[in-house]
């Protein structure tokens, strides 16, 4: 009987990480992955990198191989950017807070209630979204206006009530932001509630649940998902937000996004437009990642 | 006939037809794709320009009845872009994008001071291009100084559009007799705060803000000066009832009786309104002011050919091709904006406005506004002028 162990057992050659990283390039779905690869680094990662380096480089000169500085960073720290700032996340953040509170009891209608009707309401909300922003946000203006406006106008005319001014005011931009980001919140939401099973809902009415039970600890959770993408992806957009506070607001009130423009175009300062965009960029990141921590996208996409 | 040779190419390209191409086909066209995107704007630009003409302009020429005119009589199309401002093209063309555009259209003084000393325009033909000079009205008489290089000698581009910019009031509450001779201390009036609004073209607030504190916008200023400017600025933007950088809703603010007027206006804001019939909005230029004893600024555009290596062939009969009688006449009136145009002076361009179309810009006043303004130029310290004005903006009470 020949010993065993004295038998050297053959050594298992292991791939190094060049071969792993070749084989994984071959593979079929990175190969069919490629062409979108592409486009998202020209299209997506290839302009942000620029705007990086331009933050980096000395105020009001526009060749990226120029020399390193951190000046624009500190411009921003030291001046007054902070306002623009604080106005943006507020207004962003209220934008959110109120659609959603307006947003849950439609989207509860259209997923639960409404039917046959909920297509029709459905496309009612829909279809303010083939009209441009700007052509709706005038629409407003010429409704708000005084004097002569359609509101302030017919009060005049009909009951002799003088509205004074209603633009060029916080609470009109955030009146004209909760209008326009409306339907990106809500439709996320629908999906989400969409996804409590009626049956559920059955078992803890039977259980004696009382309807705010039902609410908190059934169909919240599992509608969570779709109300946080529908918060998210508002809060994103709405922290860009330039035209209700140019238009609407009369630019009382300052938004980051118009000081971005600002050095863009007049000041012809690409290095500290670029370095304000990272700042909002990074800002808003941390916030999303935040709240993306709390968020399980495979529950949200039924693998689990 | 257009519209049925339109149909045809779209139907000879309908999808539908040629949807059975392979896999292999379609990643080598996705492929393709990537590549053209990869080789960046100048490829693109390049393709463009071997067809069209390419243009960055003020919106004077892209009326349709000046482009359809222009590909009608010299079988080209004209590609082009409207500015945001005068710098922001000047500065493309210097990070080299003298390779794209073949025409550009400014106000005057940045060909003569800026891009023909960096090469970024070439010298038109006097002989060809100076008789349309002596045709136009006397200030344009040649050599007129702002289509000129610095030395004289060389001719840089035509004028079309002139006139002033400056205020707005509605005439129903304040004449426009008072306004001029009130000039810039209408708004330093603590009584006008919460009565007028700021139409943000940045750049001529600043010049207007200057003139508001008694400052020569194009001239060197000491620190005294800039704090002064300083001062006035963050006031006039604080007394604001609105800033915006669209002229239609601050008519309409005048109209409705939100506010008397406005800072940074004048017939190119007002006509489309006056000739709808609202004559109480009304541009006025101050009888007198700082800069040499002036209160009020004309601008004046001028259209150059790039330096473009790859010069579009018909970029000279483009420059000639505006000139004429029915295009100036377009120009003036181009997408509902009317303002006056050099060639003016000539009785058939002339004819063609009505009188309500010469009462839009306050045609009968045009000498007066002229005589009493300075032209347009640079300003210097604009980068400190401009980062307090938008300090004061983000910190408006």
């Amino acid at each position: 009987m020949a010993d065993r162990t004295q038998v050297p057992t053959p050594a298992i050659r292991q791939p190094g990480i060049l071969w792993l990283l070749l084989g994984w390039l071959r593979s079929p779905g990175v190969l069919s992955a490629t062409p979108v690869l592409v486009f998202f680094v020209i299209g997506f990662v290839g302009p942000l990198v620029i705007v990086l380096g331009f933050s980096f480089t000395p105020p009001r000169t526009f060749d990226l191989g120029g020399t390193f500085t951190t000046e624009n960073y500190k411009h921003i720290f030291t001046e007054s950017y902070y306002i623009s700032f604080i106005w943006s996340f507020a207004l962003a953040g209220l934008t959110v807070a109120c659609n959603l509170l307006i947003g849950y009891p439609i989207a509860y209608g259209l997923s639960k209630l409404f039917g046959r009707w909920a297509a029709p309401v459905m496309l009612v909300l829909v279809i303010p979204l083939f009209v441009s922003e700007n052509v709706r946000l005038f629409g407003w203006y010429i409704f708000l206006i005084k004097g002569g406006g359609i509101l302030a106008g017919g009060l005049k005319t009909a009951f002799g009530i003088d509205t004074g001014t209603l633009l060029f005011q916080p609470g009109t931009v955030l009146m004209a932001m909760i209008y326009v980001y409306l339907p990106f919140t809500l439709f996320p939401m629908v999906l989400g509630l969409s996804m409590v099973p009626r049956d559920q809902v059955e078992a803890s009415r039977d259980l004696g649940a009382s309807r705010f039970q039902i609410f908190r600890e059934v169909e919240l959770p599992i509608a969570m998902p779709g109300i946080l993408i529908g918060a998210l992806l508002t809060f994103v957009l709405a922290v860009g937000a330039i035209s209700e506070a140019k238009l609407l607001g009369g630019q009382n009130t300052p938004v980051i996004a118009l000081d971005i423009q600002h050095e863009f175009t007049f000041a012809q300062n690409w290095p500290l437009g670029s370095a304000i965009s990272v700042l909002t960029i990074v800002v808003t990141g941390i916030l999303v990642v935040l709240v993306m921590r709390r968020l399980d996208l495979d529950r949200l996409l039924g693998r689990r | 006939m257009n519209e049925e040779k339109l149909l045809k190419q779209m139907v000879k390209r309908n999808p539908v037809r040629g949807a059975a191409a392979t896999r292999r086909q379609v990643l080598q066209g996705i492929g393709a794709g990537a590549l053209a995107l990869g080789a960046g704007g100048a490829f693109a630009g390049r393709a463009q320009a071997a067809d069209n003409l390419a243009m960055l302009t003020w919106d004077g020429y892209v009326d349709p009845r000046v482009l359809d005119g222009f590909t009608d009589t010299h079988g080209a199309g004209v590609d082009y872009e409207i500015h945001t401002s005068d710098p922001d093209s000047v500065n493309k063309l210097r990070a080299g994008q003298t390779e794209i555009w073949d025409i550009i259209n400014l106000n005057n003084p940045w060909a003569r001071e800026y891009m023909w000393p960096e090469g970024l325009i070439v010298e038109l033909d006097r002989a060809r291009f100076e008789p349309y000079f002596d045709a136009m009205l006397p200030m344009f008489k040649p050599p007129y100084k702002w289509a000129m290089s610095l030395d004289g000698n060389h001719l840089l581009g035509v004028c079309q559009r002139v006139d002033t910019f400056d205020f707005v009031v509605n005439t129903d509450v304040i004449s426009a007799e008072t306004a001029k001779d009130e000039g810039w201390d209408l708004f330093n009036n603590p009584d006008m705060a919460g009565r007028y609004g700021i139409l943000a073209y940045d750049n001529w607030n600043i010049m207007h803000f200057c003139m508001a504190a008694g400052i020569h916008p194009f001239q060197d200023k000491t620190d005294e000066q800039v704090a002064a400017f300083e001062e006035t600025a963050r006031r006039l933007i604080n007394g604001a009832v609105a800033i915006t950088g669209d002229f239609v809703p601050l008519n309409l603010a005048v109209v409705n009786g939100e506010i008397d007027g406005y800072i940074s206006g004048g017939t190119y804001s007002i006509s489309s309104a006056r000739l709808e019939g609202l004559s109480n909005l009304y541009h006025v230029v101050p009888r007198s002011g700082p800069a040499d004893g002036k209160g009020g600024i004309n601008w004046i555009e001028l259209s150059s050919v790039v330096n473009n290596p790859d010069l579009h062939p018909k970029a000279m009969d483009w420059m000639e091709y505006i000139l004429q009688p029915d295009v100036s006449y377009a120009v003036a009136t181009a997408g509902g904006i009317l303002v006056p145009v050099g060639q003016m002076s000539q009785p058939d361009v002339m004819a063609k406005f009505s009188a309500e179309e010469l009462d839009s810009f306050q045609w009968d006043e045009f000498d007066y506004r002229i005589e009493h303004c300075v032209e347009y130029d640079v300003v210097p310290d604009y980068n400190r002028l401009y980062d307090i004005y938008t300090t004061a903006l983000r910190e408006k009470a």
